[in-house]
């Protein structure tokens, strides 16, 4: 007898939409989408170098129970330093004349099939996007629930043919101190890396996104594509990539080398490990209010089914 | 030059300034809603930012009348060191209320108080709210002036905790702190260099008034 056992994600036949109201919905999205592209919208998903296509929500992520962060929030208070310490300074400083169309990114070093993509021709080569909810817990114990374009790290990862002997994914954001004020300062040591160990890059929950809430990203969020590891600090989500590279060793990380005691390398979201500075055992919701209060923080970010195999045996607290 | 020396040496434009600055900064963003997506984080931030400058101007006055006693302007500003002061406190306060009201209950506020992060602040708003409250007349003649002066001298423990607690807030970078370090420690080396000369040679009247005023 088969039977079938439901992952923690999957949501019950009852809360799917009927086709019919849900093509219906499509249909007058589409209208409103027709409606919005006359309007002031038009520049930018024409100009966006990933914009052109279809894309909808994925069944499987879709998060309930939850609510989203509004597009107001998740485009208006960003750690992107490169751009400025303030939340509020990516959103100006990104969008004076930094150019993220065209872009190319290089996927290269241990792997069978090295290449550099227009990043346009990349999501073309994956298939195209989807559309995922999933909660951002950012180490500064805030956080929010954004729906992200994009399309699954593990694609791109099969389509590179890793070598047997890389072990770890480095992701490389731009280094562009011309037009980046951040980057001629040389408190950080740009640019922007991050890494991920190969399993983690080929599970599921990775994510290579494009947009957010059906738009292609917003500079300020990390146009073109950027890292999303939803069971990690944010920090882990490296923004505007350029390379991609397959290695053999850990790759080294920016928040790790400038303070190792307080950024681990894994970075899993984690209430029983404390930042050395706060406790991580609650959070912040974006958008609840100053009234609004915590929330506990869930282990692995609530993706603990998905991914708590990857650490089987490891110390938590050791490897944070 | 005259009319600035005569409005800043005020009582009421000194206030005017130490409040107005929380009103600007801290109370209109509040009520016109431009705080951004975490508005009590916003105001932890930069109440903290206010209390840290503020105690920073008020421990630059004294080497500043050493260095400089004759300028009208410094004199001027000096006659509101007790204002200054106490604001920074105040502002210290502000900041830990919304410490406060940012952990929302009192097990998250509990869990903030094991962090040694938050006990260096803690002792550094404790150092103020003691010279803030013996910072009136009643306080200088009750302990007498020597032991006042002793027990204000704190003021300059909690800088120094301060710019600690403020350097290891950023992550790994402290754009704050160093600028305080440098221009408390560049004003008191070019205090206690001035008073040593002058020590020395007790002959120019000007140094003799600068060894006065200090004392």
């Amino acid at each position: 007898m088969h039977i079938e056992r439901k992952r923690s994600w999957q949501l019950p036949d009852s809360a799917v939409t009927p086709e019919t109201v849900y093509l219906g919905r499509r249909r007058f999205l589409g209208a409103c989408a027709l409606g919005l592209m006359a309007g002031a919208l038009l520049p930018r998903l024409v100009r966006a170098a990933t914009s052109g296509f279809p894309d909808s929500l994925d069944q499987a992520y879709q998060l309930s129970g939850v609510k989203l962060t509004s597009y107001n929030d998740i485009t208006g208070y960003n750690n992107f330093y490169e751009w400025g310490l303030e939340k509020s300074d990516p959103k100006v400083n990104a969008n004076r004349g930094w150019k993220t169309d065209p872009w190319t990114v290089e996927i290269g070093g241990l792997c069978a099939k090295p290449a550099k993509y227009d990043v346009n021709s990349l999501v073309k080569a994956m298939g195209g996007i989807e559309q995922r909810n999933y909660r951002h817990r950012c180490v500064e114990a805030w956080s929010m629930v954004i729906p992200w374009d994009g399309f699954p790290l593990a694609k791109l990862v099969a389509m590179a043919e890793p070598k047997p002997e890389a072990k770890y994914l480095q992701f490389t954001s731009f280094m562009d101190p011309k037009n980046c004020l951040g980057q001629r300062s040389n408190d950080f040591p740009w640019p922007y890396t991050e890494g991920l160990t190969l399993p983690e890059a080929t599970n599921e929950l990775a994510f290579l996104a494009t947009g957010i809430y059906g738009k292609p990203l917003l500079n300020q969020n990390g146009a073109p594509m950027r890292l999303v590891v939803p069971w990690k600090y944010g920090f882990k989500g490296a923004k505007s990539l350029v390379r991609i590279d397959f290695v053999a060793e850990q790759p080294r990380t920016l928040w790790n080398e400038m303070a190792p005691n307080e950024y681990g390398f894994y970075a899993n979201v984690n209430p029983e490990v404390d930042h050395p500075r706060w406790s991580q055992k609650t959070e912040r919701v974006i958008g609840a209010g100053v009234f609004g209060g915590r929330q506990p923080t869930l282990k692995f970010n609530g993706y603990g089914p998905e991914v708590a195999g990857l650490y089987a045996g490891m110390d938590l607290r050791k490897n944070f | 030059m005259k009319l600035l020396t005569r409005v800043l040496s005020r009582k009421l434009v000194a206030l005017a300034i130490l409040i107005g600055i929380g009103v600007w900064l801290l109370l209109v963003p509040a009520l016109t809603n431009q705080l951004g997506a975490n508005p009590l984080d916003r105001l932890l931030h930069v109440s903290g930012e206010i209390a840290i400058w503020t105690l920073g101007a008020v421990l630059s006055l004294t080497p500043l009348r050493v260095l400089f006693p004759r300028s009208t302007i410094v004199n001027a500003l000096n006659r509101h060191r007790r204002y200054i002061g106490v604001s920074a406190c105040v502002y210290g306060l502000i900041h830990f209320s919304c410490h406060v009201l940012y952990q929302g209950d009192w097990d998250d506020l509990l869990q903030s108080f094991t962090k040694p992060f938050t006990w260096f602040g803690l002792a550094v708003l404790s150092i103020l709210v003691v010279l803030a409250l013996t910072s009136n007349n009643w306080s200088v003649r009750k302990l007498g002036a020597k032991r006042w002066k002793l027990l204000h001298r704190l003021a300059y423990v909690a800088a120094m905790i301060l710019i600690y607690h403020q350097s290891i807030a950023g992550k790994g970078h402290w754009y704050i702190a160093r600028w305080l370090l440098l221009s408390l420690l560049v004003l008191q080396t070019a205090r206690l260099i001035k008073l040593s000369l002058t020590r020395r040679s007790k002959l120019s009247p000007v140094s003799v008034k600068a060894e006065e005023v200090s004392h």
